[in-house]
């Protein structure tokens, strides 16, 4: 009799987990709470990943294919985990969905609920909403996947665009102290793509450090060699409506220009990301811990970062943290094999 | 005094490092000082900033350098170019309170009678006499042409007949122009005696030595009445 296993969330680290797992045999029952897998990347349609800007199709497309074609993974779409209870070394969760309530009891579970971006209409400062203009990532990694990168005000193509980071990124106002990881990445990222497809407009960076860790230092060097995208030390204090329909980003020029008010075509906020409502509300539901930045917390973060307190279910991808898509695939993996471990312990 | 190349004025070590523990020991020096990742987010937005070399994220750097020296040099006249708006407190991600920084080195620069207190307190006095004597801020007679120029040209027209304008005001005043409002006598001595333990008459005497005598001598006045 093979084992069965629960994971709930279907974007790269969930999605990863359950091929892992049924590569092994075992029955792994999906619980995704959209119509639709792949997660935040498939929802906002990411388009090209970095660091080598391959196709997003190619990693989380993949994933959904070999998720769909295996016959021991039975995916519940628009479903969700309605009660949990420990029944033993097991678990007994009911899974809501559109065509009912069911019952199924589970050798172990596997937690990859992911993260939420934040919402940079919480921050004021930025304009985010009152002008057509001023978007996130996430809107611009949309607009770039549908080829229609144009300005939300007129239609015409910008000129001039910035890239804000640290957007609802360390920043207590917002009440999140942490560093999201990847926004400095994904916005060089993003400038080389602008850069590439629209030679034309020139891209500014504003930033307070740039994270680019490890290898992806290899773009941020790119982006300033080869695409000319300036640089600038010096966070933004406030986003105003500028002459000739602009935004005006407002700060200051901590190394070279001093106070500044610039106009601009069009701003990209690089919002951070946040645990969610997902978070707090899989973490009461299940009676796993939840951490001081409102993600779910590892029993350990070095020795077993893919462990809950709760013995039986594991964690994985960026329901403990931000992290990269590479990182949660990893974890998914890691969580899979714990998963499977304490399933064959326990039968 | 004396003063360097930049205009700062050279002291001992000892008193800057003495100015330096006055600061540290505020106790409002924990909740104003955190960290600071030098964002630029409150020099950005800082009003003052436009027009002068002032820069809140320098204040609170050097504060945090706790060289006492880097300190000493925002002493003359560096503080006295913030507008004390708090932006810089409002939008700082860490929570850091620029002006509050400024607010506390003011006061020691007031409270030690320095050179630059005296000067920026200045032109306050005739303020500083309504409030610490008579418990008002601003009383007709004090608009006159010579000291609010900023107030616009009409301020010449506003200065004249001030006990007839006074009377046309369609709601119930002292009809007199050397008050604002009355501050009965009982009233009068708790604040004189919330300004001796405040140690303000104190500051007046040490930025001010005239106008503290002409204080006094109301103060008394009333205080015996």
């Amino acid at each position: 009799m093979s084992e069965n296993i629960l994971v709930i969330g279907g974007g790269p680290a969930g999605l990863n987990a359950a091929v892992m797992l049924s590569e092994l045999g075992v029955n792994v029952t999906l619980v995704e709470r959209d119509s639709f897998l792949g997660g935040n990347p498939k929802k906002f349609k990411y388009k090209f990943l970095f660091p080598d800007m391959q196709p997003a199709d190619n990693v989380i497309g993949e994933l959904i294919k070999k998720t769909e074609s295996a016959d021991n993974i039975k995916v519940y779409y628009s479903s969700e985990v309605s009660d949990f209870k420990e029944n033993g070394k097991k678990f007994d969760a009911v899974i809501k969905s559109t065509s009912g309530s069911e019952t199924k009891t589970f050798d172990s579970v596997i937690v990859a609920t992911g993260f939420e971006h934040f919402d940079p209409a919480r921050d004021a400062k930025y304009s985010y909403q009152l002008f057509d203009d001023v978007i996130d990532i996430k809107d611009l990694e949309r607009m770039m996947g549908e080829n229609n990168f144009v300005r939300p005000s007129n239609g015409k193509p910008p000129k001039k665009v910035a890239f804000i980071l640290c957007v609802g990124s360390r920043d207590r106002h917002v009440g999140n102290q942490y560093c999201s990881r990847v926004c400095c990445t994904v916005s060089v990222k993003q400038a080389i793509e602008m850069r590439e497809h629209f030679p034309d407009c020139e891209a500014y960076i504003f930033y307070m450090d740039i994270r680019t860790y490890g290898f992806f230092e290899d773009l941020y060097w790119k982006a300033m060699e080869e695409h000319d995208v300036q640089i600038v030390k010096g966070r933004i204090a406030e986003i105003t409506s500028g002459p000739d329909n602009t935004v005006v980003c407002k700060g200051e020029d901590t190394l070279l220009r001093g106070p500044f008010e610039i106009p601009f075509d069009m701003v990209v906020l690089a919002s951070g990301m946040e645990g969610g409502s997902q978070s707090p509300e899989i973490s009461s539901k299940l009676g796993i811990e939840l951490d001081e930045h409102g993600f779910l917390k590892p029993e350990n973060v070095t020795l077993s970062p893919f462990k809950s307190n709760k013995p039986g279910v594991f964690l994985a991808g960026a329901c403990t943290g931000p992290k990269a898509i590479s990182d949660s695939i990893t974890e998914g993996a890691a969580a899979a094999m714990n998963a499977y471990t304490y399933a064959v312990k326990n039968r | 005094m004396e003063y360097d190349e930049n205009g700062v004025s050279i002291v001992p070590a000892e008193l800057k490092k003495e100015i330096f523990e006055e600061a540290r020991k505020d106790f409002r020096y924990e909740e104003y000082v955190r960290g600071c990742l030098n964002c630029g987010v409150c020099t950005g937005g800082c009003p003052p900033h436009r027009f002068f070399d002032f820069s809140p994220r320098i204040v609170l750097q050097k504060m945090k350098s706790k060289d006492p020296e880097l300190i000493w040099t925002m002493m003359d006249e560096y503080v006295w170019a913030c507008f004390q708006c708090f932006t810089c407190a409002m939008i700082c991600p860490f929570l850091n309170s620029p002006g509050g920084v400024i607010a506390i080195l003011r006061e020691i620069a007031v409270r030690r009678g320095f050179e630059s207190a005296k000067k920026v307190l200045k032109p306050y006095s005739r303020v500083l006499l309504k409030l610490t004597a008579y418990g008002n801020q601003l009383s007709p007679d004090m608009i006159q042409p010579d000291f609010f120029p900023d107030w616009g040209p009409h301020i010449g027209y506003a200065s004249t007949d001030l006990a007839v304008k006074r009377k046309a005001i369609p709601m119930p005043t002292l009809q007199v122009t050397n008050l604002a409002w009355d501050v009965a006598p009982e009233t009068m001595k708790e604040l004189y005696d919330i300004f001796d333990e405040a140690g303000v008459f104190k500051i007046i005497e040490s930025v001010d030595p005239s106008l503290y005598e002409i204080i006094q001598d109301i103060v008394d006045d009333v205080r015996s009445s």
